[in-house]
């Protein structure tokens, strides 16, 4: 028997009274949401309940606040992990959009307070549900605060890492000092030199983390197609996609090119390696 | 806000829920051999050849953890910017003998972009875990995860995918289509516990002595705090009250473990955090970690085991001078901290110059002659630069394996599978091989 059921829950999407007369927190001076945004909020309000995750992570909640005690978000931010759980347990979906706008971006994602929570509640994990709809739907906001993604985006995306050593360029990570990025201004050789000293062949490049292979990274592009992340991540920012899809066509006519070239060391091959057409 | 007689409602069938469900004790193990013996699943298994070492987790259980014959599961954080952390665990490899294959058939794991940015979803990260288990799998040698969000990450997703039998079948879809198979490994082992449990082949090796040095542990968060169950524990460490590692390594070697009041707090790093909003990964890194491990444990170096926080809590340093808090203290991984111990070369190895922290002082104090070994790296960056050719733990990889993820002649463990692939013996790419 499941605990949720016994929480009480406020409609599944706005009523019409609801949609009519704007929440009380409108009259505080906050944004008036238009038309548009209560249609999203109210799709959003009703995914997020059904999404199968929901029975699973939210559990009930005492307000004891042992989650926020110990959250470093709630430390820096006006953010509370407490408030997060009552708002997926008990909020509507005004209070969701409102979170989704700023809030859930807070989190640090440490499962802290998971572990300190009595219940149960999975709260860093129903925060993530949050953020998955906020990206799906392309929310302004999530736009802006993931606008500065976009290079370890294209990492992940076409090669399956997230950093490269060029990405940590000293005028942009200037907080972290001369001596962070094992830098070429310290030793006096360029960055390729100084990766060539790593005593791992794999890793000396400094276009990513080391190098992955063409068919593998490949696969993991046939993952994001068939799992909806290549959609998700079209709405939220097409032209970045669009790019993405030319470049992983480029490495399959590469892939291809390749098949012919080692066509005879390949021969004897059997397993993913000789199904496995990019 | 719920009455209080709706709270006691819920607490009672809270508890209900978990003596009927069993939901949080559940041993994901035992319904893997379930799944495999009803073949929904392949289990990769430690085998003999593997040479398992028994530890206990948090909930008593027996967890194997294999010392031989891994196949690295590297960390785009680590090899992208602490490139020290990879070499000298396989560095550690070498000197122990064990074999290993350091492949460039493997992404990530993705979880720091999913935490970070929430572009992708659980099927997808699923499919990503699977996908290099049965790449660790088709290569018989098992699987020893470097990250620990990692570690945190593949514990989440092998539950997800043995509880949730839709999650299974969308993954097992996605995976025909590259040729590959659903298979779980028997263990999630993140490489802390590799270190924890060769301890006394460590020692055996230990060249320079440590006991004097103060070490701080940052315990990272999701080696303990995600699906805690798996973490394991030793009574010789903080009376098991703590995770065994990084601290129970540290207090093999001699060093003195100190506590200080916020072991418990993250590092600050925050996945998207530390990218785009600094300003509190290095405030939070200063304030809650760095400070009290400096002032009330006095420490000469803190010592970790995961990507995220090696980074933070050694880069988000130096920034601190503008405000007077100028602690720089070294931050090292725990198998950085062992190789250095093991007479490891600081630069060419343990490679601690990519480290904000200077670690020269903690090094001067373990009895290392860095004057000369920098001045050995500084002749061998000249020597790179004129063409030389790169000093290497293990044989390179061919051209071939730039593009295609090859057999090379390893046997699958499933004497059924055996005949789909090549049946030559198996060969590693450790040093430690022959
Ligand atoms: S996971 Fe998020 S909400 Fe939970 S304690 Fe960490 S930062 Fe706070
Ligand atoms: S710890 Fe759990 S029960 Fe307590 S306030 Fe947080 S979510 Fe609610």
């Amino acid at each position: 028997m499941s605990v949720v059921a016994h929480l009480p829950r406020r409609a599944q999407s706005l009523t019409e009274e609801e949609a009519e007369s704007p929440p009380a927190m409108e009259l505080t001076g906050r944004h008036r949401m238009s038309e548009d945004e209560r249609t999203v909020a109210a799709t959003i309000f009703d995914e997020f309940h059904a999404d199968p995750r929901y029975r699973e992570f939210v559990l009930g909640c005492l307000n004891c606040g042992e989650c926020t005690t110990g959250c470093p978000a709630a430390r820096f931010y006006d953010f509370s992990p407490r408030e997060m759980l009552q708002i997926a347990a008990t909020g509507d979906a005004t209070t969701l959009w409102d979170a989704l706008q700023e809030k859930i971006w807070a989190c640090c994602q440490c499962y802290t307070c998971n572990m300190r929570c009595r219940f149960g509640n999975d709260i860093a994990g129903i925060i993530s549900v949050m953020r998955e709809l906020s990206v799906i739907h392309g929310l302004e906001s999530t736009r802006r605060t993931l606008a500065p993604f976009g290079r370890s985006l294209t990492l992940l995306m076409t090669v399956g890492t997230q950093v490269s050593s060029d990405m940590i360029q000293p005028d942009f990570f200037r907080d972290w000092g001369p001596f962070a990025t094992g830098s070429d201004q310290v030793w006096q050789v360029t960055p390729e030199v100084m990766r060539k000293a790593i005593p791992l062949d794999v890793l000396q490049t400094t276009r990513s983390s080391w190098e992955v292979s063409v068919q593998t990274s490949l696969e993991l592009f046939r993952i994001y197609e068939e799992t909806g992340v290549l959609d998700m991540l079209r709405g939220l920012d097409p032209d970045l996609t669009e790019m993405l899809v030319d470049i992983v066509e480029e490495r399959r006519e590469e892939f291809a090119e390749a098949r012919e070239r080692f066509s005879s060391e390949l021969a004897g091959q059997r397993g993913p390696v000789a199904t496995f057409t990019g | 806000m719920l009455s209080a007689s709706e709270i006691r409602k819920v607490v009672e069938e809270r508890t209900l829920h978990q003596k009927g469900t069993g939901k949080k004790v559940v041993d994901v193990r035992e319904e893997m051999e379930r799944l495999e013996d009803r073949g929904e699943i392949l289990v990769h298994h430690i085998r003999p050849e593997n040479r398992p070492v028994a530890t206990t987790t948090l909930f008593g259980w027996t967890k194997q953890i294999p010392t031989d014959r891994l196949w690295h599961h590297k960390s785009c954080g680590q090899c992208g910017n602490i490139p020290g952390y990879p070499s000298s665990l396989l560095w550690l490899m070498n000197e122990t003998g064990r074999t290993y294959l350091n492949e460039p058939h493997q992404t990530s794991c993705t979880a720091w972009n999913y935490h970070g940015t929430a572009t992708s979803n659980p099927v997808a990260l699923a499919a990503v875990a699977a996908r290099n288990f049965h790449r660790a799998y088709e290569t018989d040698h098992f699987p020893l995860i470097h990250c620990g969000t990692s570690y945190g990450d593949y514990k989440e997703m092998r539950k997800l995918l043995v509880e949730n039998a839709a999650v299974r079948e969308k993954v097992r879809a996605v995976l025909r289509k590259m040729g590959r198979d659903l298979v779980l490994p028997e263990e999630i082992v993140h490489y802390s516990e590799w270190v924890h449990v060769m301890a006394p082949e460590i020692l055996a090796r230990q060249q320079h002595p440590v006991r004097g040095i103060i070490a701080t542990v940052h315990e990272p968060c999701h080696y303990y705090k995600m699906v805690p169950e798996d973490a394991i524990y030793d009574d010789r460490v903080y009376a098991g009250q703590r995770p065994a590692v990084p601290s129970g390594i540290l207090l093999e070697l001699g060093a003195t473990v100190a506590d200080y009041s916020t072991w418990y707090d993250c590092c600050g790093f925050g996945f998207r955090h530390i990218l785009s909003e600094r300003e509190f990964s290095r405030s939070f890194a200063n304030l809650r970690k760095i400070r009290p491990m400096v002032e009330e444990a006095h420490a000469d170096v803190a010592i970790t085991s995961d990507t995220g926080c090696v980074t933070t809590l050694d880069k988000s340093q130096w920034i601190g001078k503008a405000h007077g808090a100028a602690y720089m203290l070294p931050v090292l991984s725990d198998v950085q901290f062992v190789a250095l111990a093991l007479g490891a070369h600081p630069y060419k190895v343990a490679q601690v110059h990519w480290h904000a922290a200077s670690a020269e002082g903690l090094m001067t104090k373990m009895g290392i002659d860095w004057n000369r070994a920098k001045g050995e790296f500084q002749e061998y960056l000249r020597a790179l630069k004129d063409g030389a050719r790169p000093e290497l733990l293990h044989p390179a990889h061919g051209e071939i394996e730039q593009f295609f993820a090859i057999n090379k002649g390893q046997v699958l463990p499933d004497e059924a599978r055996a005949s789909t692939l090549n049946p030559t013996p198996p060969r590693s790419e450790g040093r430690g091989a022959d």
